[in-house]
């Protein structure tokens, strides 16, 4: 009955493999292996016993010498072949006999014996409290196997024994088969990972030996992990998330039936794919692949294939695998690290986005080391023949039978060349791109009005949201939030869509930027039947593509006249006679797609259109979700596609909902009829055609559903496709069952009843003439429109009571707002009375106050007068305003002027050292509430002087944040980077503002466990600067659910009492302040009730920069008009903690903490309409019901890291006197990769005492040997130098302002430095200054968003110089893809001997000119420069070659300059 | 469009005429935006999120949307749009307290200047008209119902508007021989000139609304035949009974009400001579006008018309409390007028053949009541006298209702006003009443919108 819930489960983790590449099976690789997990715990949580981890495990090659030595001394000899089954079982001697005893009946059945069974040695002194709580028995079955038959034969009998057995204990979640198989063998468990050995002794025998391992460790969001989800499993281990999985899973079933395989019954072993987790379905699904006779390589490709559809220069042969492929199965989309293991392959993948690092090693010895960092075991630098890393998309593997390494390159060369796909395509695959013909109305509407009040369109829909979208391809921006009911709380019909509210990525996945990074988003979509996965036919090719699933009236036309049987079609009528019932139309339009299919329909249209007075109909939501989901049941749903021709899209999430529910295609008829209308009113104030316009509808609609997709991290529509990612908010359960099963729905809601009475209610408006269109006020308050809690009368008493200073005039307020129509969730929840005491007894105001904080609002948002004012008021009651992201003025840090708390958002502007240690507590944005999952972009016009200065930007130049943090991935990165900011500042508490969605409470365990000190769960209503208004409206759900559901596992978890709870979202009175408390939060954030108070009259214009009210713009004029002083602000605050108080009495309460969690004040009200009523609000006061949980608040001061810093401690003492004295220091250390975020720590001390100017220039050296952990040079300051000897991980030189980093490899060493990585991944993020020289290949998004580094480098990944508005980079060798994508300032300079830089860069905002004429002179002594600098930091051979050779080297270089950019200028600066 | 035009761009309103013409002339002051003006005005709206000039106004036009229209020189639609929530508009934009209501609540109201949204309501049916625009006749199949509407003053238009809009046959009745009830009868012609709402109840009727005129209900036609006749009745009739200031020498002779003085003056003007209310000429004369409304202001521009020598206003509250629109009373300053604040009025003086003097006392304002409204206290040993030839009470209306309402059991409140449900019924079913019978004297605009609000109710009450 909590908001709780298992499904909501994510994980991250460390992973690698190591292989003897020959073969030679050793013992030390399995020690190494060990030790190479130990050696990445950071990267897994770890519970306050230090011993209750979330689980690691090995896949071991088979130690077959090892088991028959083992079984030798029992008496019993083993067969060459065996197969070994390895269970964990309950601990009951009788369930374990009645298990052994059904795998020995299964296994007869399949020609198997049972030699065998062993129990498993293992030390459960080692186990954690949770781990103990569910240990398993863990038991060996040895099995002889047929010796006529190969192995691969062997292995699938293994399998099919698995599967029996499986499907036979499926309801119990004690039995679980770790492995069975000839090949390999998984030991796994929930321990540390040095532990492992010692919980399974086994792992610690010489004896026991081999050539493959794959390793794993877990990061799980929640204290309850289980046994069996420990990893790797049964091939693969899984470092990622799988955002579309659902959809996936939903797939796999619906594929079924038509799977044959000469080589494996399928009833036998269907269903193959399970539950679990998402990485577990995967493993699933890519067995049932392998076993099933598919070539492994083709397999994982088919899975998790690269990005394709806009790479440049791929081979058509490779691309036209990938097409032919694409329509069979949709990619397992999101970010994925796989490693796997089948005994004799070795492999390692990354996701088209290659969102998880993966370094590799190749030794002396031909041992290759897989890890998620390099440097996870001891080995010299000189004993290494190769240092690389796995690219996005790319896939290497060894051959351990025949010691070949195979590179992406070769086993593309493998998958291409397998069959004539290129040609199956020509003959067979067909696009359906049809010319557009304005003429051609597939669909007309008659009656344009009457169709629009059927279905729900208002002026303001078709002005706002369809206006905007045919005149400029765009959707409409707004800006402050939705202070709108949601929809089950309305009293008014609205959209099914509007109860659906996107999923989004936060922490545990990063959100995609669509724009910059277009290479990897596809919305391609194919039309015909699928066809058996174990076949590859040149017939399987036959369908009809287009680019897009958002129909034009030609394409839907040519659809329809599809003559060929593979394409029937038929319509089916989503409208009913009115006599009937909602909910039997549904049930009957079920059953009439089922019979349509059965009868060979291959396209199955859903039309709305035919629409009459006497008629209702289903809404288009409703209807795809439920026929897809019976074609499912009825095991028909591949061989169909469903297309649906609906007056209900209008807006992206329209579409969005509708595909994300099964939807193929969809053709929006009443919105073309719409845009054709508006061009004949001459609507338009662009000018453009009836063609132009319906193009740039379709153009509008599928950017938004790019913004969709890649806001859950999801690159390609095929996958998006029924993944189902919404939470249905305010639905009754019986219409989640029939249409949207498997979509969360946790308070119930509206039910068939309820929604068909609101379609009652527009068809009796539609037919009546009389009625018009109705104007609207879902986005801006109308009268009689949509209710909104900040209408016209809240904002003037509100502004009236803060000016006058009287409470009377507050109270006024505060009871309009009170008393108001149910608008919030809290609103159908009362305080219940108690025994009340004196007011006086209760704590005063000044205990109250310190927990408010204003919401992150940025300088650039806010005018400096705005700023300011909040600032100063907030410091004089003890609360605390958050500067934003942008960076703070340093004249503000030392006054009353300065924000407590300082953000670090993804664009990472003005984050300096400096700015890091002024904060009192350090916030990490993951989402707002307004735009969850997206990112921002600040006009240049808004780039005013000041905001150039602190933001490390140049006036008048757009800045971009990318919707990602690029160091936030995954929870562990999450963890990496709350590390870094406690180094950098130790005294700062570091907070993580989170938006509430279903599942948002386990996100939240995972950051209590990444030691965050406080989480801020900000509801959707939360204001924005500027956003498209379909992300304002859609993503994001009440902080009331949100909130509770943290509360619940935050306690379940035995969290709570570490971590401080924050509520933000619409915060106006005392009262909200009270329900906020009681459902468990600590502290409040407020935002646009003190912008209000300030004189902000709601005008959502911000986006404008024309605030009349002076508050939202950086105006010289309109900041004069600036009213506000931090004296309201003051009597606001002070007014809200009285009404806080005066409850607190009436509740006999003293002290506020006795607030805090206690639901059990709160009383559900009854609903004011059906739906309401309808709604069951008790999982919100779930919390008082929970036993045995943990402290209702946060008890201790701080939760600090597992890892204390140690070697960051040392440096920091030896290093006192260069900092007191500022005297010359060289000091000397060796370094491993767990020593994570070296020089933060020193960087935050020496910003403490000199602020961003540092030490003198050569003051302080440091050298090192070995390999660096993570954010190594992190915050770095001028006068300190970081010399590395050896390699670097991920974020090198992060918010870097001064000082220099050098990496180079140490003397000696047999690999050539430009050929070998480095250093890892998003280096010089954010950084504002300092310089970088590192004698090799850095990873993915070299110098993101840097502002000011200046760096040379011997090669990057994909996107390198992203975002960047600053400084210089140098890249001495290859590059990939997407170069300079979003670069507004900076300039780079790129060695292209290859001549591919054209195709590599992105041209949107960059130039690219040579260096050859008289004019770039000046370049050319800068890049020489730098070069000469480069060699003399590091001696690179490399690099000496090339300026020995300049004048070849010279003309092949590019100079790459913002568009916005002046060379001359440029050069001035740079110079 | 121009984010930036409210600051670029001052407030404007269209030219006044120069004083010296308007003291003599009974036509209107204001002269009309052209397109560019207007659009330079229009385009000062920033579409604020909360449209606090829709708030506040009573019939909650579409301000923002019709400004955007004019700014993109879509005319046509503009008056689609304005007329899709007032059936007079031209004539609100003219005699509407803009500054009390759309404009004061303006965002740009105090620190840059409210958007002249009245004189642009004015200039969208203007310049539409101008264009050869016409409000669409209904399309609306006829719906085979009849109501009658009783009373052609807003309220009346209102009602029929909508009713008419939806396809009923509509007979509009009033006891004068010309449509608009007081948008003729009174309302000066220096604010509304009378060919505008002659041409309105031309574009009525033309739009199929059937107007009976010089037909009094009660006497020339009973009601209980209109019930008989149509299906619903709606009564608009108005509140016509002056409210008096209950202190000695009111019922002199040359102690005028307003609304009498007004009608008679009008009456004059065009020929329509009224017995009820006489001409009364007030040239030569030193005129007091005891009251503070909008009435009041009629009253003594129509005086400085008319030609007397000295028109003073005596209002009891100061300036700001006063309840006319700023707007008149500056007009009447420029045109001459002398304005006392806080004199309460105890006394006039005078004889038979008139007064000679008003006594009035010093006010000053309470502290403000719960609602926050200050009233006026008086000063003791303050009188004083001002000299008057002629005196007008403009202290407002009450309701007026006819005897014979209690023959169909139309409930009234105690001060007299008729009651209804939520949808405008009155206690008899058939019966609806709105406007300020309804909700006691106010402004046109609001009796518009009960007008409408009726006529909806009604058309509920049909099954329409």
């Amino acid at each position: 009955m909590s908001l709780y819930s298992p499904d909501f489960e994510k994980d991250s983790c460390g992973f690698g493999l190591i292989a003897q590449m020959d073969n030679r099976a050793s013992h030390a690789i399995v020690a190494t292996a060990v030790q190479s997990l130990a050696r990445l715990t950071h990267r897994g949580a770890v519970a306050a016993d230090g011993k209750s981890g979330d689980g690691c495990g090995l896949l071991v090659q088979m130690p077959r010498e090892f088991f028959r030595a083992i079984l030798a001394e029992n008496g019993c000899s083993l067969p060459s072949d065996f197969g070994v089954a390895q269970v964990f079982l309950p601990r009951d001697e009788q369930r374990i006999a009645e298990f052994q005893a059904r795998l020995a009946a299964e296994a007869a059945d399949l020609g198997l014996r049972v030699l065998h069974w062993r129990a498993v040695r293992t030390d459960e002194s080692v186990c954690g409290r949770e781990a103990l709580r569910t240990l398993p028995a863990v038991w060996q079955g040895f099995l002889s196997l047929p010796t006529d038959s190969e192995p691969a034969a062997q292995e699938r009998l293994l399998y099919r024994l698995r599967r029996r057995l499986e499907k036979h204990y499926v309801q119990d979640r004690e039995i679980f088969i770790v492995s069975c198989s000839s090949q390999v063998i998984g030991y796994k468990g929930m321990v540390m990972p040095e532990h492992l050995p010692d919980f399974y002794p086994d792992l610690r025998d010489e004896r026991f030996h081999s050539a493959l391992v794959t390793y794993h460790q877990r990061f799980s969001t929640n204290t309850w992990p289980e046994w069996r989800l420990c990893q790797p499993f049964r091939i693969l281990a899984h470092n990622g998330e799988l955002n579309t999985v659902q959809g996936n899973r939903i797939w796999a079933r619906a594929r079924e039936s038509l799977l044959h395989s000469e080589l494996l019954p399928m009833a036998e072993v269907l269903p193959a794919v399970g539950d679990g987790s998402d990485s577990f379905s995967l493993d699933n699904m890519l067995e049932l692949l392998v076993q099933g006779g598919m070539d492994f390589f083709k397999a994982l490709r088919l899975l998790v294939p690269p990005a394709w559809h806009n790479v440049p220069r791929m081979d058509p042969r490779l691309r036209a695998f990938y097409e032919y492929q694409s329509m069979r199965m949709e990619p397992w989309d999101g970010p994925a690290g796989l490693v796997l293991n089948t005994g004799r392959i070795a492999a390692c993948a990354l996701d088209r986005n290659g969102l998880r690092p993966a370094r590799y090693v190749i030794t002396r010895d031909r041992i290759i080391n897989i890890a998620s960092e390099v440097g996870v075991f001891d080995y010299d630098h000189r004993d290494l023949l190769v240092q690389g890393r796995v690219g996005p998309g790319q896939m290497i593997a060894v051959d351990l039978a025949s010691g070949e390494f195979l590179d992406s390159k070769a086993i593309d060369a493998r998958i291409q060349g397998s069959s004539p796909y290129g040609d199956w395509l020509r003959a067979y695959a067909r696009h359906l791109e049809v010319e557009e013909d304005q003429e051609v109305v597939a669909t007309p509407v008659e009656d344009l009005l009457t169709a629009e009040k059927a279905f729900g369109v208002s002026f303001e829909e078709e002005d706002q949201i369809i206006r905007v979208l045919a005149e400029g391809g765009q959707e409409a921006v707004g800006s402050m939030g939705d202070d709108t009911p949601i929809a089950v709380l309305s009293r008014q019909p609205r959209h099914l869509a509007d109860y659906f509210r996107q999923q989004f990525a936060q922490v545990t996945n990063p959100p995609i930027d669509p724009l910059r990074e277009a290479l990897v988003m596809s919305l391609n979509t194919a039309i015909g039947a699928e066809s058996n996965l174990f076949e590859e036919r040149p017939e399987y090719a036959r369908r009809l593509e287009v680019h897009s699933p958002v129909l034009s009236d030609a394409a839907f036309t040519a659809l329809l006249q599809q003559t060929d049987p593979a394409f029937r079609s038929q319509t089916l009528d989503l409208c009913f006679a009115a006599s009937g019932r909602l909910e039997d139309a549904v049930h009957d339009l079920r059953a009439a797609a089922v019979a349509a299919v059965r009868e060979g329909t291959v396209i199955l249209v859903l039309s709305d259109a035919n629409l009459a007075p006497d008629r209702l109909y289903i809404p288009a939501l409703m209807a795809v979700g439920a026929v897809h989901h019976a074609l499912i049941d009825a095991g028909l749903r591949s061989r169909c596609n469903l297309v649906i021709a609906t007056a209900h899209a209008r807006d992206p999430h329209h579409f969005a909902t509708l595909i994300g529910y099964g939807a193929t295609a969809v053709y929006p008829y009443l919105a073309y009829a719409i845009v054709r209308s508006l061009k004949e009113r001459h609507a338009f104030s662009q000018p453009v055609t009836l063609s132009q316009a319906l193009k740039n509808y379709r153009k509008g609609i599928d950017k938004g559903l790019y913004k969709i997709l890649s806001k859950m991290g999801i690159s390609t529509l095929a996958s998006y496709r029924s993944s189902q990612l919404f939470e249905a908010l305010g639905l009754a359960r019986e219409v989640v069952d029939l249409c949207f099963p498997g979509t969360p729905s946790r308070i119930g809601g509206a039910g068939f009843a309820a929604l068909e009475a609101d379609l009652r209610r527009l068809m009796a408006d539609a037919y009546k003439a009389r009625k018009g269109l109705p104007l609207g006020g879902l986005l801006k308050y109308v009268n009689g429109g949509e209710y909104h809690a900040y209408h016209p009368e809240v904002v003037r008493s509100l502004q009236a009571a803060a000016r006058s200073g009287r409470y009377e005039d507050y109270k006024a307020f505060a009871q309009l707002v009170n008393d108001r129509p149910v608008t919030n969730l809290r609103d159908l929840l009362a305080i219940r009375p108690g025994r009340a005491i004196p007011l006086h007894e209760v704590e005063p105001i000044e205990a109250i106050t310190p927990r408010f904080d204003t919401a992150a609002m940025s300088l650039g948002a806010l005018s400096p007068e705005a700023h300011e004012a909040l600032a100063i008021a907030m410091n004089t009651i003890g609360g605390r305003s958050n500067s934003g992201e942008g960076g703070e003025d340093p004249a503000r840090y030392h006054d009353r002027r300065v924000s407590k708390i300082k953000q670090i958002a993804s664009g990472r502007f003005g984050v300096t050292p400096e700015y890091a240690v002024n904060a009192e507590e350090l916030q990490i944005k993951i989402a707002q509430g307004a735009k969850p999952g997206e990112g921002g972009q600040l006009p240049g016009h808004k780039v005013s002087g000041i905001i150039a200065r602190l933001r490390y930007a140049k006036e008048g130049v757009a800045l971009i944040s990318p919707p990602p943090h690029h160091d936030i991935y995954s929870i562990e990165d999450l963890a990496q980077l709350i590390f870094d900011l406690k180094q950098v500042n130790p005294g700062a508490f570091v907070s993580v503002k989170l938006v509430s969605e279903a599942g948002v409470g386990t996100v939240a365990a995972g950051v209590a466990k990444a030691y965050a000190d406080r989480i801020t769960i900000a509801g959707y209503d939360g204001g924005t600067g500027a956003s498209p208004l379909t992300s304002v409206k859609y993503a994001g759900a009440p902080w009331e659910l949100g909130l509770a559901e943290t509360q619940i596992t935050l306690r379940r978890n035995q969290l709570r009492h570490r971590v401080r709870l924050q509520a933000d979202g619409g915060f106006k009175t005392g009262l909200d302040v009270v329900k906020g408390a009681l459902l468990g939060a600590e502290s409040f954030g407020f935002g646009t009730a003190p912008m209000i108070v300030l004189g902000c009259k709601y005008l959502r214009i911000c986006h404008l920069n024309n605030c009349a009210t002076g508050v939202a713009t950086q105006d010289e004029k309109l900041r004069k008009h600036f009213v506000g002083l931090p004296e309201m602000v003051i009597h606001y605050f002070r007014f809200v903690a009285e009404e806080v108080r005066e409850i607190l009495a009436s509740l006999g309460l003293r002290r506020f903490d006795e607030l805090v969690g206690q639901s059990q004040y709160l009383e559900i009200q009854k609903g004011t309409t059906p739906k309401q009523e309808a709604l069951d609000l008790r999982p919100l006061l779930a919390n008082a019901d929970l036993v045995d949980g943990d402290a209702q608040i946060c008890t201790e001061p701080r939760n600090p890291p597992f890892d204390r810093g140690e070697l960051a401690e040392r440096i920091l003492k030896d290093a006192a006197p260069a900092i007191d004295k500022r005297i010359a220091t060289r000091l000397h250390y060796r370094i491993d990769n767990t020593q994570r975020s070296i020089g933060a720590r020193l960087a935050g001390e020496i910003a403490r005492r000199y602020g961003n100017a540092g030490l003198p220039e050569g003051c302080l050296e440091l050298d090192f040997q070995g390999t660096a952990g993570q954010s190594f040079g992190a915050f770095l300051v001028p006068g300190v130098t970081l010399n590395l000897r050896g390699d670097a991980n991920d974020y090198v030189g992060k918010a870097m302002h001064g000082g220099r980093i050098v990496i180079a490899p140490p003397a000696g060493v047999s690999y050539a430095s430009e050929a070998s990585a480095i250093i890892g991944n998003t280096c010089l993020y954010g950084a504002t200054g300092g310089v970088l020289y590192a004698a090799g290949r850095a990873g993915e998004r070299f110098a993101v968003r840097n502002s000011g580094a200046t760096a040379v480098i011997e090669g990057a990944g994909d996107h390198a110089c992203e975002y960047m508005t600053g400084g210089q980079v140098v890249i001495l060798g290859p590059i990939g893809l997407n170069f300079g994508a979003g670069m507004t300032g900076g300039l780079a300079f790129v060695y292209d001997p290859r001549q591919r830089f054209p195709d590599q860069v992105n041209g949107e905002l960059i130039n690219s000119h040579r260096i050859d004429t008289e004019a770039m002179r000046g370049y050319e002594a800068l890049l020489r420069r730098h070069v000469e600098n480069h060699v003399q930091w590091t001696q690179s051979s490399y690099a000496a070659a090339l300026l020995a050779d300049w004048s070849n080297f010279l003309s092949d270089v590019w100079l790459v300059v913002p568009k916005a950019a002046r060379l001359d200028v440029l050069l001035e600066e740079a110079s | 469009m121009n984010n930036f035009a409210f600051l670029e761009d001052p407030r404007n309103d269209p030219p006044k005429l120069p004083v010296e013409e308007r003291r003599e002339l009974f036509r209107e002051i204001y002269k009309s935006f052209d397109l560019a003006g207007a659009q330079l005005q229009a385009d000062r709206c920033l579409h604020c999120g909360n449209p606090y000039c829709e708030w506040k106004c009573p019939v909650h036009n579409y301000i923002p949307n019709w400004l955007q229209l004019i700014v993109e020189n879509r005319i046509e639609e503009a008056a689609e749009l304005s007329h899709s929530t007032n059936t007079l508009p031209e004539i609100c934009g003219r005699i509407c307290p803009q500054d009390r209501l759309c404009e004061g609540a303006c965002t740009l109201n105090e620190e840059y200047g409210a958007v002249t949204i009245g004189q642009l309501e004015k200039f969208i049916t203007e310049e539409a008209i101008g264009r050869g625009w016409q409000p669409e006749k209904p399309r609306v199949p006829a719906n085979g119902k009849r109501v009658a509407v009783v009373g052609a003053g807003p309220a009346g238009l209102g009602c029929a508007d909508i009713l008419n809009r939806a396809g009923t046959e509509v007979v509009v009745y009033d006891r004068y021989p010309a449509v608009g009830g007081l948008l003729t009868f009174g309302i000066p012609p220096f604010k509304l000139e009378k060919e505008v709402v002659a041409r309105r109840a031309t574009m009525l009727a033309d739009m199929g609304i059937r107007f009976e005129l010089g037909v009094e209900v009660g006497r020339d036609i009973s009601l209980e035949r209109l019930l008989a006749e149509y299906d619903a009745v709606f009564l608009g009739m108005g509140t016509y009974r002056a409210k008096t200031g209950n202190f000695p020498g009111e019922d002199l002779p040359g102690v005028i009400k307003a609304l009498d003085y007004l009608i008679g003056n009008i009456g004059h003007l065009m020929a329509l001579p009224d017995p009820i209310h006489p001409y009364q000429n007030l040239v030569g004369k030193r005129v007091v006008v005891l009251g503070g409304g909008d009435t009041a202001m009629d009253c003594v521009r129509t005086a400085i018309r008319q030609g007397a020598t000295a028109v003073t206003c005596a209002y009891r509250r100061d300036e700001a409390n006063m309840p006319g629109s700023r707007r008149e009373v500056a007009n009447a300053r420029e045109e001459g007028v002398r304005f006392l604040f806080n004199r309460q009025p105890v006394e006039i003086l005078g004889d038979a053949s008139g007064p000679t003097a008003v006594r009035v006392v010093q006010t000053r304002l309470s502290e403000p009541d719960h609602r926050g409204r200050r009233h006026p206290e008086e000063v003791p040993g303050t009188d004083e006298l001002l000299p008057a030839d002629a005196v007008i009470v403009a202290f407002g209306f009450d309701p007026s209702p006819p005897s014979w309402f209690t023959d169909f059991g139309i409930a009234l409140d105690a001060a007299g006003r008729v009651v209804t449900n939520e949808r405008f019924q009155t206690s008899h079913p058939h019966i609806f009443a709105g406007g300020d019978m309804r909700r006691g004297s106010d402004l046109v605009v609001t009796a518009v919108d009960e007008g409408r609000r009726a006529a909806e109710g009604i058309l509920d009450f049909l099954g329409v």
